[in-house]
C-alpha cells in the first residue's frame, strides 16, 4: 500500500461558507449536479459537516478513517470495511441501521439516512482524483495531502516564520 | 497429544474471532486455530433474528470476509467442543477425544441462554431461546405453522426476536416481569417513547407478570400459564431472561472463575499463557471499577482484539467496558443507553428532555463536572462523543450547557 492521503482541515482559514457541504451531497446524488440533487428524494446527504465553536470559530469536520476505526469493530453486521485504499467505508447493503457506529465514533462523523434506514459516511470520493469538499473549498481550509508531505509543508511554513521571527 | 498449534483459540464468535484477526494481524506466520462447538463457520450472532424474519439467508451473516475479518490462515474447526484443559501440559480435550496443544490459548466460549427453573415445560417442542443460528433454523421453521407467540422476558434480544416474528405476521406477545420493557437498560420513565413505538407496531405487551408453566400437547407448545392464572394459547415460546457464561469446561483446571472467567487488566487469566475474553470474561467498569459482565457483540470484539494482541506480544491494557452500551433501533425508535442510567434512588445530577418525538437523559456525578451516563431515544445524533466523554472521564465544565441541549459536537472540544 501506498502512503494513502489524508483531508487535512485547517480550521483557522474555515470561513463556514459550507461550500463543501454542498459539494460532497452533490457528489453522493444521483444526478450529480447541483441543479439535479436539490430536486432529488431522498435528499442527497454531506458527510462533512461545519460546526461552530465559542467565540467564533468555524471547524469542518470529516471521518477521519481512523487507524484502529472503532466503527469498524464495533460494527455488528460485517458492513465497514478499509480498502487497499486505507478508506473506511460503509457497505449500504450490509447495513442494518443499529447505530452501534453511532454510538462509537468519538467524532460523530457518521450519519443516519433516516429515509433509507442506514448509516453513511465519507468514502473519501472514491471515482475522483481529490475529494469533492477538498476541491470545492474556496479558501484552502481543506488539504489532501500524504501525511509526509502535509508534514514538510508545516516545517517549510514555520522554518520560514522562524528566519523571519529574527530579523534577517 | 494429536498435534499443537502456536495459537489456540476456544470460542469462534465475536471475541474469539477477533482475538485471530489481532493475532494475524500482529504475526503474519503463527499458526491460528479456532475451536467452535456450533456447526456453522463463525457468523454474525446479532443477524441472526434477520434468519427468522426472512430478510436474510445465513449465508449473507459470514464472518469471514466482511467487515476488518479476512479469515485469511486462521484455521477454524466446527463442531470441536473442548471438555477439558490441561494448564500444565498446555493442552485442550475436545469433546471427540481429539487433543490439541497450545502455545498459547484464549477461552472466548461466550454465555448461554438462561433458562429460569421456575419455569415448568421449557424443554417443550417450540421453546427457543434465540442464541444461535442452528436455534434461528429452527425457530423460522416453527413460525411457518405458528399463528400466536409468546415471548418471556422485554430484553432487546427478545424485542428483536419479537419483531422478526410479527414481521412474518405472527401475533406476538411479550411477557414483562418488570414494569416496563428494556428495564435493564433504563428506567421505565426513560422508556415511555419506547413502549408507544412498540405498541403502534402492534407488539401486545403484559407486564408485572411472569410464566409458571409452559403447556405442551403432541405438536409441541399449545400455551402459557402465567402467574396471575391467565394462560395464552400459542404455538411458540420464546425465552430471553439473561444468559450465563459457560465454564463448565474450565473444571478442574485451575483457571480462576469468578461469576466469569477472571482475567487481569492485560486479559491473562491466572494459569500460564492462558487469557480469556468476551461474555465469559469478568471484566470491570471503566467509571466505577466494578467488575462486572456483559453480553455484547461490540464489547467482545473489543476484548477479543486486546486479548489477541496480549497473546502476540504487544501488552495492551483493557480498559474494561461500561456495564450498559446499547444502540439499536425497536420499531421506528432509535435509542442509546450507557454508562449509568438507572437513576432512581441514586444522588446524581441528572438532566431530562422530552417532546412527542425525543428523549434524553444526561446524567452527570454529583459535583456536576463528569458525564456518567445517558439515555438518547428518538435522536441518537452524536452519541459516540457522550460515550467518549464518559470513558476519558473528561472534566466537561466548558461544553457542559452544549451536552444538556444536546448541541455537542466535535469542535467543542478542540483546542481552539
Amino acid at each position: 500500500m501506498t502512503q494513502p492521503k489524508e483531508i487535512f482541515v485547517l480550521t483557522d482559514r474555515c470561513v463556514g461558507c459550507r461550500t463543501c457541504t454542498i459539494a460532497c451531497a452533490v457528489a453522493h446524488s444521483t444526478s450529480k449536479t447541483l441543479f439535479g440533487a436539490v430536486a432529488e428524494t431522498p435528499r442527497p446527504k454531506s458527510r462533512i459537516y461545519v460546526e461552530w465553536a465559542a467565540p467564533a470559530h468555524k471547524v469542518p469536520m470529516v471521518c477521519r478513517h481512523c487507524e484502529d476505526a472503532p466503527c469498524m469493530h464495533a460494527c455488528i453486521s460485517g458492513a465497514i470495511r478499509r480498502t487497499d485504499d486505507g478508506v473506511v467505508i460503509t457497505d449500504t447493503d450490509k447495513c442494518i441501521g443499529c447505530w452501534t457506529c453511532v454510538m462509537v465514533c468519538p467524532y460523530g462523523m457518521i450519519g443516519r439516512d433516516l429515509e433509507r434506514h442506514k448509516a453513511y459516511r465519507c468514502d473519501r470520493c472514491p471515482d475522483r482524483d481529490i475529494p469533492a469538499c477538498v476541491a470545492a473549498c474556496p479558501t484552502g481550509a481543506l488539504v489532501y495531502q500524504t501525511v509526509p508531505a502535509y508534514a514538510a509543508d508545516v516545517r517549510r511554513h514555520a522554518s520560514g516564520e522562524m528566519v523571519k521571527g529574527k530579523g534577517s | 497429544m494429536d498435534s499443537a498449534e502456536a495459537y489456540v483459540i476456544v470460542g469462534g464468535s465475536a471475541a474469539g474471532m477477533a482475538a485471530a484477526q489481532a493475532i494475524r494481524e500482529r504475526d503474519p506466520a503463527a499458526g491460528i486455530t479456532v475451536l467452535s462447538e456450533e456447526a456453522d463457520a463463525p457468523y454474525f450472532r446479532p443477524l441472526i433474528p434477520y434468519l427468522v424474519s426472512g430478510r436474510k439467508q445465513a449465508r449473507e451473516m459470514t464472518l469471514a470476509g466482511s467487515g476488518p475479518y479476512t479469515g485469511r490462515d486462521i484455521q477454524v474447526w466446527t463442531e470441536a467442543r473442548v471438555t477439558a484443559v490441561d494448564c500444565k501440559g498446555q493442552r485442550v480435550t475436545l469433546a471427540d477425544g481429539r487433543q490439541l496443544g497450545y502455545g498459547k490459548v484464549l477461552f472466548a466460549t461466550g454465555s448461554r441462554p438462561f433458562l429460569p427453573p421456575e419455569i415448568k415445560g421449557t424443554d417443550t417442542e417450540g421453546v427457543f431461546a434465540l442464541r444461535t443460528l442452528a436455534d434461528a433454523r429452527r425457530m423460522a421453521k416453527r413460525a411457518e405453522t405458528t399463528r400466536r407467540a409468546v415471548m418471556l422476558g422485554g430484553g432487546l434480544l427478545n424485542l428483536k426476536a419479537a419483531f422478526a416474528l410479527l414481521e412474518r405476521g405472527i401475533r406476538v406477545t411479550l411477557v414483562v416481569f418488570s414494569p416496563e420493557v428494556l428495564s435493564q437498560l433504563m428506567n421505565p420513565s426513560d422508556a415511555l417513547l419506547i413502549r408507544h413505538a412498540l405498541d403502534r407496531a402492534g407488539l401486545e405487551i403484559r407486564t408485572g407478570t411472569a410464566a409458571r408453566q409452559i403447556v405442551g400437547d403432541e405438536s409441541g407448545v399449545c400455551a402459557v400459564g402465567l402467574d396471575n392464572g391467565d394462560e395464552i394459547a400459542c404455538q411458540m415460546v420464546c425465552i430471553g431472561k439473561g444468559v450465563r457464561p459457560n465454564v463448565d469446561f474450565l473444571a478442574g483446571s485451575g483457571i480462576r472463575i469468578g461469576e466469569g472467567i477472571v482475567a487481569d487488566r492485560f486479559t491473562a487469566c491466572n494459569q500460564p499463557n492462558t487469557f480469556a475474553a468476551g461474555d465469559v470474561a469478568v471484566t470491570h467498569e471503566p467509571v466505577s471499577g466494578r467488575p462486572i459482565m456483559t453480553a455484547l457483540w461490540t464489547n467482545a470484539v473489543e476484548m477479543g482484539r486486546c486479548a489477541g494482541f496480549n497473546m502476540a506480544g504487544l501488552p495492551t491494557a483493557y480498559t474494561g467496558t461500561f456495564g450498559i452500551l446499547n444502540a439499536t433501533q425497536v420499531a421506528d425508535m432509535p435509542f442509546v443507553a450507557m454508562g449509568t442510567v438507572h437513576t432512581e434512588g441514586v444522588d446524581l445530577e441528572i438532566h431530562r428532555h422530552a417532546s412527542a418525538e425525543a428523549y434524553r437523559k444526561l446524567v452527570f456525578d454529583t459535583d456536576g463536572k463528569h458525564l456518567v451516563g445517558a439515555v438518547l431515544v428518538g435522536d441518537i445524533t452524536n452519541a459516540g462523543i457522550y460515550r467518549y466523554l464518559i470513558r476519558e472521564k473528561r472534566d466537561i465544565t466548558t461544553v457542559k450547557r452544549q451536552i444538556v441541549n444536546h448541541q455537542l459536537h466535535y469542535g467543542h472540544l478542540l483546542p481552539i
